[in-house]
């Protein structure tokens, strides 16, 4: 069964740079939490404070109701596993992995039989005695990871583990990562600057920037309601322009290119006041335009734009559209199906639901 | 080698009007190799004559019998010497490279407030010249009742060895990824469990590098053994050597012998290890 | 695929809570208090050492007998060091075989490097060969270039050799026979141009010029150690991508100016640590001019080096000794402080 985390308040500096500023985190038995940001944002420190392999300058850290803030990494009773794998390159795969239980002093038979049991749930049986130089970056990392579970620590650390791996060996790693997490009921925290990842692995996301918490949530939820400007710009792609709001009898609506959008604003919106709006590829509709003959009033409530490209993604396809009067295109992902009669050069209106448009202050 | 056959792979791209300007290479480093040997050459060839034909005049010229020339003569005189010197090297090497272990472990893997400016303290210990602590640590060796004995001069060897042994060890183990350590922490290693565990296994090229730098090094003293072992029979052998060259009653041939003898194992070692000693140099010189 | 999960044994799982700031604290002192044995050895050693030897440079000490009463006026020796008409030819000779080894040896290094760089056949074995010489003792090298240097043999024998001196018997001119190590001469002496411009100089005893008898010294410790530059140079131009020698050949500089202007200039760093490396070595020379000529004919060959031993261990002249080793290790560490200092920033 996995461990409880509480951070509180946690805050690490580094020659006067902040690494980590005010951090609290509580983490449920069994959960699998990603930090997530671009690199620098704190994330990778966090974990390391919570492995103890940094001190913090303040805050606590608690796991399973046992404050072990200034308690060194080895007696955390956690399993990290790296980036980089960090193999010891003068052990066997099988000693590596026994490496834990026999610095716990496990005796030899229970060392085998664990050791054993780990192998099998990596699917490395046949690797056991073979130097981590003879292994595949894959095979190491399944290694790293049974070398982390070896002790059956409640709580897992992974720090960009599948970075270094190729596309498919990252793909079914992290499948296998996610089962094995759940089949164990392992707590675990998992840093990466991959929100794709983040959100096909995680229970909850935490959300970093410069130091600190931007966002805690599903990743559902992070990417319907990206709580902040950053968020929203972090996760997923999103088109956003900053721009004012406006009302429009008496409905509150943005300019885009030169068209004039109806938003629902969340919260209250000062008229004339600067926002960013961000809406999702797959928010809006198209219609296709006869040419040069649809454009009805001095003002559109759609936007209208010639297709710079269209690429095909499998399921979906991704259109760049030029909107007049903008700077950038826009994105669009439609269904295949619905974007198959859609080529370059053609022009088109996009239709955005108002409600489908976030605004941030 | 290949070079020559494959131009870009290395080095230098010759361009054609090359072939002349290698032979005039070539023949440079000839020149300088006949240079580079002519030393070794004459302690050989002379150590090689009977003293019935060894003549000032002819110092160039080859033996005219392989009777072993002044080598017997120069054995006998110098084998215990030899001896002391392999009884005192060997430990001693041995010994500052274990600590220098433990040293460049804790200095590249356990930096602490202050170890940087503790290790180019230490470092300083290298540069000087020993002249300036001549005085004290003779009179340290005599209070210690060490002075005169063969292991005060492997205690002076260890403890002067400190400084070159911790750098090539420190330097060695910084290219060590830190994560093995942390990865050693995290499974519930500490400190020196790691360090046993893990980088000490880890060290052995560091080890032979210390340990041939340090066999040359040590072996090649002159003014500590000269200076804190008295008994001729303890002093090392560059110290015999040198009591011998100033000898007059001794032949020639048995001084160039001893020349030859006296460097026979650092010269073996270069030989055989030459690849890790050049590891040592580099290391011990530090980076730019 | 299940994995069983007995729970290790409790002592192992759950650490005792009173370690709160225990952990941390104790692992923290682990490292400075393993690495307390080696660093107090050197500062006893080295530090403590120097200090007791600077006291006795400073006191009465003069016999068998130690004396560590302070001489008055304070610093004295010193004054008397410097006063010293062999400790001043001692300081000479000291400049003079640096720079005489400087050149031939980071020269020579430099040049067995780039000839080496072309990737000649059999340049290992060269290598090796260059570098051969700096594995062995000092002792054996003075003990074999003493030969070389006698003028009875070895160097004049090839002198001999080549037939000049036969031609200089026709002309009834003497034949070449330099004297090597056993040459008192000094030459290129400074002292009338200097007491041109100032007068009290035509009074000093010390000869200012170039004693011949270092120069077979300077040669032996070049041979010696020009390998160790030479691999330091090696190192370097390995460093040196393969671009940027055919941008150069591309751009059609001819291979000097591709060495002069590309290729030693990166080489820089490194001709600096050789020069700080080389000259504190040639600052501390000892053996090899102890085992080679000695003192030499009228201090031609004496170094500090020297003149350190022989006061403490000949004349037993304990605070004369302690003095010339403090300037000694002066001199060592204004070529080595700053190099330790800069290494210390890029820690």
């Amino acid at each position: 069964m996995g461990a409880n985390l509480q951070v509180r308040a946690l805050s690490k500096a580094f020659d006067n740079t902040v690494a980590v500023d005010d951090v609290s985190l509580d983490v449920s038995p069994g959960e699998f939490l990603s930090l997530l940001g671009p690199s620098g944002c704190g994330k990778t420190t966090t974990l390391r404070l919570i492995a103890g392999l940094e001190r913090a300058d303040d805050g606590e850290i608690v796991i399973d109701g046992r404050e072990v803030t200034n308690v060194p990494p080895q007696r955390r009773m956690l399993g990290m596993v790296f980036q980089q794998y960090a193999l010891f390159p003068n052990l066997t795969a099988y000693e590596n992995i026994a490496f834990a239980l026999r610095v716990r002093r496990q005796s030899k038979s229970e060392v085998a039989r664990r050791v054993g049991e780990l192998l099998a749930v990596v699917h490395l049986e046949d690797a056991a005695g073979r130097y981590p130089h003879q292994l595949s970056g894959g095979m190491q990392q399944r290694v790293a990871l049974a070398r982390a579970l070896a002790a059956e620590p409640p709580l897992l650390l992974l720090d960009e583990p599948l970075s270094a791996l190729d596309a498919a060996i990252r793909d079914e790693l992290r499948t296998e990562l996610r089962r094995l997490q759940r089949q164990l009921e392992l707590t675990v925290i998992y840093v990466t600057h991959d929100q794709a990842e983040a959100m096909a692995i995680s229970d909850r996301i935490v959300v970093m920037d410069r130091g600190t918490v931007n966002q805690i949530g599903s990743p559902q939820e992070l990417y319907d309601r990206p709580a902040t400007r950053f968020s929203a710009s972090f996760i997923g792609a999103s088109n956003r322009r900053l721009t004012t709001v406006e009302l429009v009898d008496g409905e509150p609506t943005i300019s885009w290119g030169t068209a004039r959008l109806p938003v629902t604003p969340n919260g209250a919106v000062n008229p004339g006041s600067t926002v960013l709006a961000v809406w999702r590829p797959e928010a809006a509709a198209v219609s296709a335009l006869l040419p040069e003959s649809a454009v009805t009033a001095a003002m559109p409530s759609a936007l209208r734009g010639r297709i710079e490209l269209v690429t095909f993604l499998g399921p979906i396809t991704r259109l760049d559209v030029r909107v007049d009067g903008d700077d950038e295109p826009v994105l669009v992902d439609l269904v295949s199906a619905a974007a198959a009669h859609l080529e370059a050069g053609q022009v088109i209106t996009v239709t955005v639901p108002p409600d489908a448009i976030r605004i941030y202050t | 080698m290949a070079s020559i056959l494959s131009p870009t792979t290395s080095g230098y791209s010759p361009r054609r009007k090359s072939r002349f300007s290698r032979y005039v290479i070539f023949g440079l480093l000839v020149a300088a190799t006949l240079f580079y040997l002519a030393p070794v050459y004459v302690m050989v060839i002379n150590g090689l004559k009977d003293k019935s034909y060894m003549t000032l005049a002819g110092m160039w010229n080859l033996p005219r019998d392989l009777g072993g020339g002044g080598f017997p003569v120069a054995w006998e005189v110098l084998s215990p010497n030899i001896w002391a010197s392999l009884r005192m090297v060997i430990p001693a090497a041995i010994l500052s490279s274990l600590l220098g272990a433990v040293n460049g472990y804790l200095l590249s893997k356990w930096k602490f407030r202050g170890s940087d400016i503790i290790f180019t303290l230490i470092l300083f210990g290298m540069f000087i010249p020993y002249q300036a602590i001549l005085i004290p640590l003779i009179r340290t060796l005599d209070l210690v009742g060490l002075y005169g004995s063969w292991k005060g001069l492997v205690m002076v060897h260890v403890i002067y060895g400190i400084p070159i042994a911790s750098l090539i060890f420190r330097n060695y183990f910084t290219n060590v990824p830190s994560e093995l350590v942390e990865a050693a922490r995290i499974d519930g290693a500490g400190l020196i469990q790691t360090f046993f565990q893990i980088m000490l296994p880890l060290s052995l090229p560091a080890f032979v590098v210390v340990g041939i730098f340090q066999f040359t090094n040590i072996w090649n003293d002159f003014l500590f053994g000269v200076t804190v072992v008295f008994s001729p029979a303890d002093q090392p052998v560059t110290v015999a050597l040198n009591n011998l060259n100033g000898t007059n009653s001794v032949d020639w041939t048995v001084v160039m012998a001893a020349a030859v003898l006296s460097a026979l194992p650092t010269a073996l070692v270069y030989i055989f290890l030459g690849r890790f000693f050049i590891r040592g140099l580099l290391a011990g010189s530090m980076k730019g | 695929m299940a994995i069983s999960s007995p729970a290790l044994p409790r002592d192992v799982v759950v650490a005792p809570p009173t370690s709160r700031r225990v952990g941390f604290s104790l692992e923290r002192i682990l490292s400075p208090l393993l690495l307390a044995p080696s660093a107090v050895a050197i500062f006893i050693f080295v530090y403590g050492f120097i200090g007791y030897t600077f006291y006795v440079s400073l006191s009465n000490w003069r016999s068998a007998k130690p004396d560590l009463s302070l001489r008055h006026p304070v610093g004295a020796v010193y004054g008397d060091l410097f006063g010293q008409s062999r400790f001043q030819i001692d300081l000479r000779n000291t400049v003079v075989f640096t720079l005489f080894f400087l050149v031939m040896a980071v020269l020579g290094g430099l040049a067995l490097a780039i000839l080496l760089d072309r990737h000649i056949v059999g340049s290992g074995f060269f290598r090796s060969v260059f570098l051969f010489p700096y594995a062995l003792s000092f002792i054996t090298t003075g003990v074999a270039w003493s030969w070389i240097f006698n003028p009875e043999t070895g160097v004049n024998l090839l002198i001999n050799a080549t037939g000049v001196n036969d031609v200089l018997a026709t002309y009834g001119v003497g034949p070449l026979k330099p004297g090597w190590i056993t040459n008192p001469e000094v030459a290129w002496q400074l002292n009338q141009p200097i007491a041109a411009i100032y007068p009290p100089a035509a009074e000093w005893s010390l000869k200012l010029g170039v004693p011949l008898a270092m120069i077979p010294v300077a040669i032996a410790a070049a041979w010696q150690l020009s390998g160790f530059a030479m691999a330091m140079f090696l190192a370097g131009l390995g460093t040196i991508s393969q671009e940027v020698r055919e941008a150069a050949a591309l751009d059609g500089a001819s291979d000097w100016r591709l060495y002069k202007d590309v290729i030693i200039p990166l080489l820089n760093p490194i001709t600096v640590s050789v020069l700080i490396i080389l000259t504190h070595v040639s600052l501390k020379i000892f053996d090899l001019v102890f085992a080679m000529s000695g003192k030499g004919p009228g201090f031609a060959t004496d170094v500090p080096g020297i003149f350190v031993y022989e006061m403490i261990f000949r004349a037993q002249r304990y605070n004369y000794g302690a003095a010339a080793a403090i300037v000694m290790l002066v001199g060592v560490s204004i070529v080595i402080v700053p190099y330790l200092a800069r290494q210390l920033k890029t820690l």
